[in-house]
């Protein structure tokens, strides 16, 4: 093969003897769609068709006692806003949402602090720390149902050995209790990938501006502040936003652990819909109520996205 | 202004040994360069000469106390990194009073030193800028800036030019050297670079393998090598070092034949290696004593002078010349040279230096 000439001319150098200026011709672009098109089949079946369903649903009468779904307007969304409990289970959700993430960024992030350190073991010990990740979170729900039991679980033996408690506790019946519980496991459940997260992002923190940083007289407190967050800032954010999303749409091991009781104490949005779709049939408030669900997913995931799209 | 005392220092690495016992005193005011090949230890003595690495054994004592338990920020120095490492979410004049706001100095007082300092080193411009934002020459100035505005009693340079490019590193070097006549700190400086060595020091510390090879001024290293590493590591182009056996009138004596004109001491038949720079060498004359011939293989032209290597008989490596930059020298041309007997320098075979006389005198 020989290279195209250029001599006397001041064209552009070309990439390939292929390329040429404004890209594909029309042919190829139309071959170039029909490549899209299994994507857009599976994304049309399992995604478009499905949202517009039950956007349509949203706004019907559809129950067992309806045969025929009867166009409502707005009165499942009426219904919703007058409906306490389901006000409810917003608020449980905010604060389920607020505390999971929190708590795992604040213990992903200790921990991957103290995963960076070297020392004796700490291969075994990153290796360890994935367990959680690997396992199916019914097995973690019922991992961490056992812990709580009220008569056999390991917390209230702990407790009540070392004199915390006088006698042991029904974790899981009370409200507080149960959503400390549901926090927990999540917290336990989420650290690895978090954690994962932090420690790449410390990996490739400047060693020599740490030793700086100490050499101008930065301690811990100073080296945490001034120097690790500055610089995991990024990576915090992308970790918030991916946690917020994720703890909005959590709801496997809630329900494994809780069911969303007592008293809706742990009925978070996930649960409601849930409820109202396969206990109660009320497909049309469901999805209602599922759109209301969507949409305060939406500004985190349009955040995620916009980051995401920014950075490639 | 303080001394930096080194007594027995060593350093392992789990159970490989980086420092062998290192004894080193740097004087109060003094530049001292630690010069080395790559993983002979000398960055690892600086930053135990900073408190970043500890001590495994032995004492650094820093204005005559022992600092082996104090941590870097009370130890009085300032230390300018080979990456810079200059704090990227940080303006230039955060960067430079970063340590002064840790000291809780009043912000006030923080402007008016980085001011001071800044000027010094033509950054004033630059003090609301991020580090992304500077050439390499600007982050250098930063990061030696970031050291002076503390005032420190005693200054450590690790490699900080090496990421120079060569013009800009020359530059820096004289900057540096400048900075050392203005502020008459200790200063410590590591460098694999042995101009950069030659340019500042007044004592330099060559060190090899995790021992120091020898201490001294940049000419006593250059004209009295302790050893052969020494000798090699010291000058450019490298010295010429060719095997030689010691002569029956203790003349050494090269595999092709040539007959330097020195003697020594060691008892005929002896192997050795003489070593002979190649400024050293001058083209002979008729009837010269000790002549090198060789074919020309390189001729390296650099304006002022000529550097020409020779395939002499008996030498393992090009013995490489230095000639004036008219002289005409085409490859292929048979050469000779003729050594100043001065300057010739004689190895054992460990390596170490022996001494070395004029055979006229001795003769007469």
């Amino acid at each position: 093969m020989t290279m195209t000439s250029v001599e006397g001319s001041a064209a552009p150098m070309r990439v390939s003897a292929h390329a040429r200026k404004g890209g594909l011709k029309a042919h190829e672009r139309r071959v170039g769609r029909l490549f899209l098109l299994p994507a857009l089949a599976a994304f049309t079946l399992v995604i478009l068709f499905p949202f517009l369903r039950a956007l349509a649903v949203a706004f019907t009468r559809s129950d067992l006692q309806t045969p025929e779904p009867i166009f409502v307007g707005l009165a499942n969304f009426r219904a919703i806003l007058a409906t306490p409990e389901i006000i409810g289970a917003f608020v449980t959700t905010a604060v389920y949402v607020g505390l999971a993430t929190a708590g795992t960024v604040v213990l992903g992030l200790g921990w991957a602090l103290i995963l960076n350190q070297s020392f004796r073991g700490r291969a075994v010990l990153r290796a360890v720390t994935l367990i959680p990740w690997v396992l199916p979170s019914t097995v973690t729900a019922f991992v961490w149902g056992w812990i709580f039991n009220s008569r056999f679980g390991v917390l209230n033996a702990a407790l009540v050995g070392v004199g915390a408690i006088p006698y042991p506790t029904a974790w899981l019946s009370t409200t507080g209790g149960a959503m400390t519980a549901v926090v927990i496991t999540k917290i336990w459940f989420s650290i690895p990938l978090f954690m994962s997260f932090f420690l790449a992002g410390l990996q490739s923190l400047d060693r020599e501006q740490i030793d700086a940083a100490r050499v101008d007289g930065a301690g811990n407190f100073a080296l945490l502040r001034d120097h690790i967050l500055p610089h995991l800032r990024p990576v915090l954010l992308v970790v918030i936003v991916l946690g917020v999303i994720g703890n909005l749409q959590h709801f496997d091991t809630i329900f494994a652990l809780t069911g969303g009781g007592p008293v809706r104490a742990t009925s978070v949005l996930s649960i409601e819909v849930y409820r109202r779709a396969f206990d109660q049939w009320d497909l049309g408030m469901a999805s209602a109520l599922g759109l209301l669900w969507v949409a305060t997913i939406m500004p985190a995931a349009y955040f995620y996205l916009r980051h995401l799209l920014k950075g490639a | 202004m303080v001394s930096v005392v080194l007594s027995g220092v060593r350093k392992s690495f789990g159970t490989v040994e980086i420092l062998k016992g290192i004894d080193l005193t740097v004087e109060d005011g003094e530049f001292a360069v630690f010069v080395g090949p790559s993983g002979c230890g000398k960055s690892t003595l600086l930053r135990m000469i900073c408190g970043l690495d500890e001590v495994t054994s032995g004492t650094v004592a820093i204005g005559g106390e022992v600092v082996n338990d104090v941590p870097p920020a009370q130890r009085g120095i300032a230390m300018v990194f080979q990456s810079y490492a200059l704090y990227p979410h940080m303006t230039v004049a955060e960067n430079m009073g970063y340590s002064l706001r840790l000291a809780g100095v009043d912000k006030a007082e923080i402007r008016s030193r980085v001011a001071t300092s800044a000027a010094v080193l033509r950054l004033d411009k630059l003090l609301d800028r991020k580090p992304r934002e500077l050439s390499g020459g600007q982050r250098q100035r930063v990061a030696i800036g970031r050291a002076i505005v503390r005032d420190p009693r005693l200054f450590l340079f690790d490699e900080p030019l090496s990421n120079l490019d060569a013009a800009l590193r020359v530059d820096m070097r004289a900057e540096i050297a400048s900075l050392k006549a203005r502020l008459g700190s200790t200063m410590i400086y590591v460098t694999h670079d042995q101009i950069e060595a030659m340019t500042l020091a007044d004592k330099i510390v060559v060190m090899n393998a995790g021992r120091i090879e020898q201490v001294g001024s940049p000419l006593d290293l250059y004209r009295m090598p302790a050893n052969r590493f020494v000798a090699g590591f010291i000058g450019s182009p490298r010295m010429n070092v060719v095997a030689a056996v010691v002569g029956p009138d203790g003349r050494p004596v090269l595999a092709g034949g040539a007959v330097f004109p020195v003697r020594t001491d060691l008892a005929p038949g002896t192997r050795i290696d003489v070593g002979i720079r190649a400024e050293h060498l001058s083209p002979a004359e008729n009837g010269d004593e000790g002549t090198l011939s060789g074919a020309v293989r390189v001729v390296e032209h650099l304006g002022s002078d000529v550097f020409v290597h020779l395939a002499v008989e008996g030498a393992a490596y090009p013995v490489i010349v230095r000639i004036g930059g008219e002289r005409q020298v085409r490859a292929g041309d048979l050469f000779r040279v003729t050594p100043e007997p001065s300057s010739i320098h004689v190895f054992d075979a460990a390596g170490l230096r022996v001494p070395t006389r004029s055979p006229a005198r001795s003769a007469a």
